[in-house]
Formats: C-alpha cells, structure tokens, sequence
C-alpha cells in the first residue's frame, strides 16, 4: 500500500537523501519542507498519513513543530518521527517522552529508512 | 530490492553527493578554519558555535552517504566544540579534521 509522508529538515541535502529513499524504493507520496512552519502548513494542506520532524532547525526546531502540530485540530492525528543526529541518551529519552511516535536517527541508510519508518507506524 | 533498483538508487545519491559536495567541503573548510584557530589558542565563541553546527550536520550527513567513518569523526569533534566533554581528544582536532577532509575527498 502506498504511503504519503512529510519530510520536514532544513537541511537540504538531509531532505533530498531521504526523500529520493521514499520515493524510489517505497513508492511513497514525499513532501519536504524546509522549516517547521512551512511543514506545519503543509501538513494542512495536504494531509499526509505521517510526518518526519527534524529535532535541530532554526526558528521553530522538531519539538516546538511537533507541538503545534498536536495543538492544531487539521494535523493532531498525523503520526510524526523525530528525526536526530544527537546520540546521547538524555537527548533520546526526552525526545521520546515528547509523544512522537519514535526516533530515527542521523545518518540513516537510504536503504532502510521506508523499513524504518514503516516498522515504527506498524504498516508492515 | 532488486540488484538494478539499488544500482539506481546508488547512482541517484552519487548525484546528490556531487551536489551537494561543495556545502559539504565548505562545512569542512570552517571545520579547518576552527582547528587552526584552536592550536593558536585564538578560537573565538563564534567559531566554536560555528565548528560544533557544521560539526553536527557532516555527522548526520556523511553515513547516509556511506562515509560512517566521516560521521563517527563530526561527531568526535561536536563533541569537542560543544564542550561535551572528552578532553583528550582536544589535541587531536586537527589530525581529525584532516582525516574527515581526506575520506571526503577520496568518497568513490
């Protein structure tokens, strides 16, 4: 079955990699967007079925995106993924107690990432 | 995945590397720009912040490139410039920096 996903991370080598992975080896749908509000607005517009946040981005970074995603009533069903390149455990921990459904971490295998991705919504 | 679907994808990010190689080398010639600037004992707050967010993106970036060996190295020296900690490894930024130069240069 065919997916829609949003990709949202300012940077843009980041965005092209994962979505050249989601598009090419999963057939998935993939919207990208460069900034929290700019994801946020696409995830209004287009209503995907989840939402890949990066944590680090300026402005509005994951966790703040995250929150008004929850926050607005068009976008609170949409699973979304944390997205880091951070390793510590206490980064982990309180990323994961935010409520997203799970943590990817950077660097990801292009050839894993639609797997990664699927196991953690449960649409194996 | 079939044999050529992977040949493809692996073609298709051989592109994207040779694009997106130029702000990966400039984030590596700040990188360079710290390393000198630390062994002077010259390195100002702005540079360190500077060197720990190009530090943190090359870690993020490089593996999904293939270069794991790049990625543990940006690491090693965001962890330097974030002052994380691991001191000892303070003496050797500027043998780290040039070992993540050469692995880029030389990514095939």
């Amino acid at each position: 079955m065919s997916h829609s996903i949003l990709i949202v991370d300012d940077e843009d080598d980041i965005r092209e990699v994962a979505a050249l992975s989601l598009e090419s080896i999963a057939d998935w749908k993939v919207y990208v967007a460069s900034s929290g509000a700019k994801g946020l607005a696409l995830a209004i517009q287009h209503q995907p079925d989840a939402i890949v946040l990066d944590v680090m981005m300026p402005v509005m970074d994951g966790p703040a995106t995250f929150r008004e995603l929850q926050m607005n009533p068009k976008t609170a069903h949409i699973p979304v993924l944390l997205l880091t390149a951070k390793v510590q455990s206490s980064d982990q921990r309180r990323f994961a107690d935010l409520g997203v459904k799970a943590v990817l971490f950077k660097p990801f295998d292009p050839l894993t990432l639609a797997d990664q991705i699927s196991s953690a919504l449960g649409w194996d | 995945m079939e044999p050529a679907e992977q040949s493809a994808l692996s073609q298709a990010l051989d592109q994207l590397w040779a694009r997106f190689l130029p702000q990966i080398e400039e984030r590596v010639s700040i990188l360079e720009s710290a390393a000198a600037a630390f062994s002077a004992n010259q390195l100002s707050p702005a540079e360190r912040e500077a060197a720990s967010a190009a530090a943190h993106k090359l870690a993020g970036v490089l593996g999904t490139f293939g270069l794991t060996r790049g990625t543990d190295l940006a690491r090693e020296l965001e962890i330097v410039y974030t002052g994380e900690g691991v001191p000892a490894l303070s003496p050797h930024i500027a043998e780290i920096t040039a070992e993540l130069r050469d692995i880029i240069e030389n990514r095939k």
